[in-house]
């Protein structure tokens, strides 16, 4: 098992954002964390990747406790954040290389930069990117590290439909090699064209945890998009 | 190149194109040392020393304020402000690292002012120090270390941008005008000059001073004490109170 969470909680300010969150991730498996904004996607996250405190039974990344194990578990685990920030006036060649450097074994720059369609925005800077371009940097750098394990909050977010379906076509030949994947999402499409298990949240309660089969079953609605509606509470706004 | 070079050459690069490095921690003291070796008397006072000579190591310790107190903490804070810190958090990378990136890169700019400071001071001026090179070089290296103590601190423990800069301003604003490093110490009144005493700097000035004129240790001995303290309290302090966000 790559990633094994029980019973984690979240809590702000005596309020909690996220409670009993239970879950776990096999090799080259995909799992889906879903939700409105604000239900404790991002709080999870950082809660696993161990940023945000939080309170658990097991928290294992890798087998390894992300906070004290910090350094050995992020070896080998991938990370894209929500909102990427890099210095001013760093390039994306310096980008790829300083973060090339921190890893052990990294996959090489080039081929990643090509599948990317970043190949000839290497000397700029990363500022003067666009809003896509960028996300597809922060990904790139997610998987930077030929990672077993990487974490994509909002991967496809601000992305156009062509750059979309070549991301999802490249997370699947590398779940096909064996990376296993957490992502957030608010595409339906997103979520079948990648995700074996999904987990829906709505103000940090877990709504229903299971394939995506077994989710649109559970809610009694049509297709995926009506079942996440249903569980995420995002119906009752429409 | 292995990962800290790498880190050093990414790091480095940024932060000298940011001009401040230049402006600040190498312009500014190698221009007030012409300023001061031009205006300060070369008559020797009362024990012995010129006020001329009594100014080298305080203009020798300018650099190091702006490149220590300013320069660290704040491409840190910066860092921590954007999230660059947490996206540094969630890889192998260790706090040491990052910081000790910074801190030769703010380095080398300090001694880049300090020969700049010397030349300026034995060419233009015939500068010659009575008392040991070795002794003095000894001397700076330690009020180096503890200003970058206190330096590395402030930037590990600052919650935003906002208080590193307030932190920051006010110990290097404190330091560069009331512990002898810009204003000479000598021409304040006693009282001030009691009150000087309490600045970390002005004890650190002293130190350098008394080894530059080569007068006995038993005077700088609590110089010496004051520097090691802020070197032990602020490193450990960083390291323990270290905040990635």
């Amino acid at each position: 098992m790559l990633l094994s969470v029980k019973n984690l909680s979240v809590t702000y300010n005596g309020k909690h954002a996220v409670r009993n969150l239970t879950f776990s991730v096999q090799k080259g498996e995909v799992f889906g964390l879903l939700g409105a904004n604000g239900a404790g996607k991002s709080s999870s996250i950082g809660a696993i990747l161990g940023i945000e405190k939080s309170t658990s039974d097991e928290l294992l990344v890798l087998g390894q406790s992300p906070i004290i194990d910090r350094k050995k578990v992020f070896e080998q685990v991938g990370v894209q954040f929500q909102e990427t920030n890099f210095p001013d006036k760093m390039t994306v060649e310096e980008a790829c290389n300083q973060w090339h450097a921190l890893y052990v074994k990294p996959q090489s720059i080039e081929p990643l930069l090509s599948t990317f369609g970043l190949l000839d925005k290497q000397k700029q800077l990363i500022k003067s990117l666009s809003g896509g371009e960028k996300q597809r940097l922060a990904v790139l750098l997610a998987l930077l590290p030929n990672p077993q394990l990487v974490f994509l909050d909002e991967l496809t977010t601000g992305l156009d439909t062509m750059a979309r379906k070549m991301l999802w076509k490249q997370l699947l030949i590398m779940k096909e090699k064996g990376l296993s994947i957490v992502l957030t999402s608010h595409y339906m499409d997103e979520v079948e064209a990648l995700c074996d298990h999904l987990l829906i949240l709505k103000n940090g309660e877990t709504m229903i945890y299971g394939t995506i089969d077994e989710v649109v079953k559970a809610s009694g609605q049509p297709h995926l998009e009506a079942a996440y509606l249903h569980f995420s509470g995002e119906e009752e706004l429409i | 190149m292995n990962k800290f070079g790498t880190l050093l050459k990414i790091e480095g690069k940024l932060v000298w194109k940011g001009l401040d490095i230049l402006i600040f921690g190498i312009l500014m003291p190698i221009i007030l040392a012409a300023l001061f070796g031009y205006v300060m008397s070369k008559d020797a006072s009362s024990n012995g020393a010129s006020m001329f000579e009594y100014s080298f190591p305080a203009v020798t310790t300018i650099g190091i304020l702006a490149t220590g107190v300013m320069g660290v903490p704040l491409t840190i804070a910066d860092y921590r402000h954007r999230g660059i810190l947490k996206r540094f958090q969630v890889t192998p990378i260790s706090p040491l690292q990052i910081i000790l990136a910074q801190v030769v890169i703010q380095l080398s700019s300090a001694l880049v002012s300090f020969f700049g400071v010397t030349l300026v001071y034995s060419i233009l001026f015939g500068y010659e120090m009575r008392g040991s090179w070795g002794l003095f070089l000894l001397a700076y290296s330690l009020v180096l270390a503890a200003m970058y103590s206190i330096g590395i601190f402030i930037g590990s423990v600052v919650p935003d941008q906002k208080s590193a800069n307030l932190w920051s301003s006010i110990v290097y604003f404190s330091m560069l005008l009331f512990s002898g490093a810009t204003i000479p110490y000598e021409i304040m009144p006693i009282f001030i000059q009691k009150i000087m005493n309490l600045l970390p700097l002005a004890q650190g000035i002293h130190l350098m001073k008394q080894v530059s004129i080569g007068e006995p240790f038993q005077d700088v001995v609590l110089a010496i004490i004051v520097m090691g303290v802020c070197i032990v309290v602020g490193l450990f302090g960083a390291k323990k109170y270290f905040k990635w966000k």
